[in-house]
């Protein structure tokens, strides 16, 4: 049984609120500024790759280059017919 | 009835307890290892026997943005080409994944291309895998999933365990790529850090069970021939297999520095899909697997005890839940002084210990050791995680007990869809 109920309820009302502030103040703070939102780079024998650190709130991102993997049969073909087209 | 109560309250903490210590033990022994591990890193390799044939299979069903990704990471794995046989089983795709696939393997010999039609293909990644088996040549097999991304010399830092004959399988760790997408992929990523830098880590330096996670790792070729190959009756043919290897008498080791990318769900529905997914295989495996664990006569006395505890996982969500409840019903409707004490280690346990692949202080510590301090700070985030990740270990568990009563079938696939965007954080 709960001794006293209405320092109980007192207690959860006003400390909930503030217990939870401080759980997730520092998740908020990181979602609203990130400063590490990866990947992680990963290496092998040597640095293979370079993986861009990206922060979503960079105001000024421009075009974001995207390549399609699906198209690179299709770009092969392209390629393999432009020497055909020399005089 | 109010001693019945108190009794299963104090059974379920128990059990969250040993879960708590477990993990606690995990943490440490990563600390301490990481800590003791003074040139290790810096020290060369040891030399890396390229004399093993390794086929390397590639279940791909409609991955068509991401399929040619991997290909092309295929051709630039420095493992020589002459010893590596890569086979695209493409699943009965209905895009582009089999064109994709057979463009590849006209430009290198050693791709090859395995179609299955719609009446034979679709029936799930077990036997799509078992399929690129029976066209294997390698003494060694190792699995990606299409969605992978691994680093060049991943095939010689997981095939160099084999050279020791009681190692089975190899596990790599698998890091994700989307990281940045979205908060979905953030917080999945964190479960990734536990679950592998810590988790895995652990019971791999502690001697205890490892697990294969269905890609980024492989197997012996006569170990998988001698268990008959992927059990296509389970969805988590992954967790089986792991099992199986043990019960045989081989043991799989987890190789941290073999790292693959890997691409997210981002999306809730799809974390769902997955999870759920996951969940009812494990549980499954837990139904199947449990007295072999016990009884085995392969197995020492702590790879038991880790073993049963590791097949139970997907069960402790539903455990803390009803440790909650219980405890909550107790405390307004009178308990023991003992009982009150414990009702308050649940919310603590209920917090700090439980996570669908690696308690949260996991977590932390695996992200600090990965050198991600800033990351550390969503943690508290994944709260949220596993409070989606109870209803569906409850719907799981639901499932699996009616399709064993009513003796149903329960193993319907549904593929993770993969859309490429993890390809924007890869530059050359």
């Amino acid at each position: 049984m709960i001794p006293n109920l209405t320092q109980t309820i007192l207690i959860l009302v006003l400390g909930t609120p503030l217990l939870i502030l401080i759980v997730f103040l520092p998740a908020l703070i990181e979602l609203r500024k990130p400063k590490d939102c990866g990947p992680r780079m990963i290496l092998g024998k040597m640095p293979e790759f370079y993986v861009q650190p990206r922060v979503v709130a960079i105001a000024n991102i421009e075009e974001e280059i995207k390549f399609d993997y699906s198209l690179l049969p299709r770009l092969l073909k392209v390629i393999e017919v432009l020497p055909s087209l020399e005089i | 009835m109010l001693e019945v109560l108190e009794a299963l309250f104090l059974i379920l903490t128990a059990v969250m307890i040993i879960y708590i210590i477990r993990h606690y033990i995990f943490t440490f022994a990563v600390l301490r290892r990481t800590k003791s591990k003074t040139t290790l890193d810096s020290a060369p390799s040891p030399k890396l026997e390229h004399s093993s044939i390794v086929t390397v299979l590639i279940p791909a069903r409609d991955e068509e943005k991401v399929i040619g990704r991997l290909l092309q990471r295929m051709t630039e794995l420095t493992y020589p080409k002459e010893k590596m046989q890569v086979i695209v089983i493409n699943d009965a795709s209905s895009d582009e994944t089999g064109n994709i696939a057979e463009e590849y393997s006209r430009r290198y010999s050693f791709i090859e291309v395995l179609h299955r039609d719609k009446i034979i293909g679709g029936k799930g990644k077990s036997a799509a895998m078992n399929s690129g088996f029976q066209h294997s040549r390698g003494e060694i097999i190792i699995c990606f999933d299409a969605d992978y991304y691994p680093q060049k010399d991943i095939l010689e830092k997981l095939v160099r365990e084999f050279a020791d004959r009681q190692v089975g399988a190899v596990q790599g760790r698998v890091v994700v790529l989307n990281e940045p997408e979205n908060i979905v992929t953030r917080l999945v990523a964190l479960e990734r850090i536990g679950g592998y830098r810590v988790d895995q880590e652990a019971r791999g330096n502690l001697g205890l069970i490892a697990q294969f996670g269905g890609t980024v790792g492989g197997f012996r070729r006569d170990v998988l021939e001698s268990l008959g190959g992927w059990d296509e009756s389970i969805l988590a043919e992954d967790t089986d297999l792991t099992f199986r290897v043990y019960l045989a008498g081989y043991k799989l080791r987890y190789v941290g520095d073999a790292e693959c990318y890997e691409e997210a769900v981002d999306n809730l529905k799809a974390y769902w899909t997955q999870r759920y997914r996951w969940a009812l295989g494990h549980m499954d495996c837990c139904y199947r697997h449990s007295v072999n664990v016990f009884l085995s006569k392969n197995l020492r006395t702590k790879e038991k005890l880790d073993g049963l505890l590791l097949l139970n996982v997907y069960f402790m969500p539903l455990i803390a839940l009803l440790a909650f409840v219980v405890g909550v019903f107790l405390i307004f409707f009178g308990s023991s002084f003992i009982v009150g004490v414990l009702w308050f280690s649940v919310p603590v346990s209920f917090y700090s210990f439980v996570g669908n692949f690696a308690p949260f202080f996991e977590v932390s510590i695996g992200a600090h050791l990965d050198g991600r301090t800033r990351t550390q700070w969503l943690v508290p985030l994944l709260i949220f995680t596993f409070l989606f990740n109870v209803p569906i270990c409850m719907k799981a568990f639901l499932n699996l007990l009616a399709s064993k009563i009513l003796r149903r079938d329960h193993n319907v696939w549904v593929k993770t869809r993969h859309l490429g965007n993890g390809n924007r954080y890869i530059g050359n």
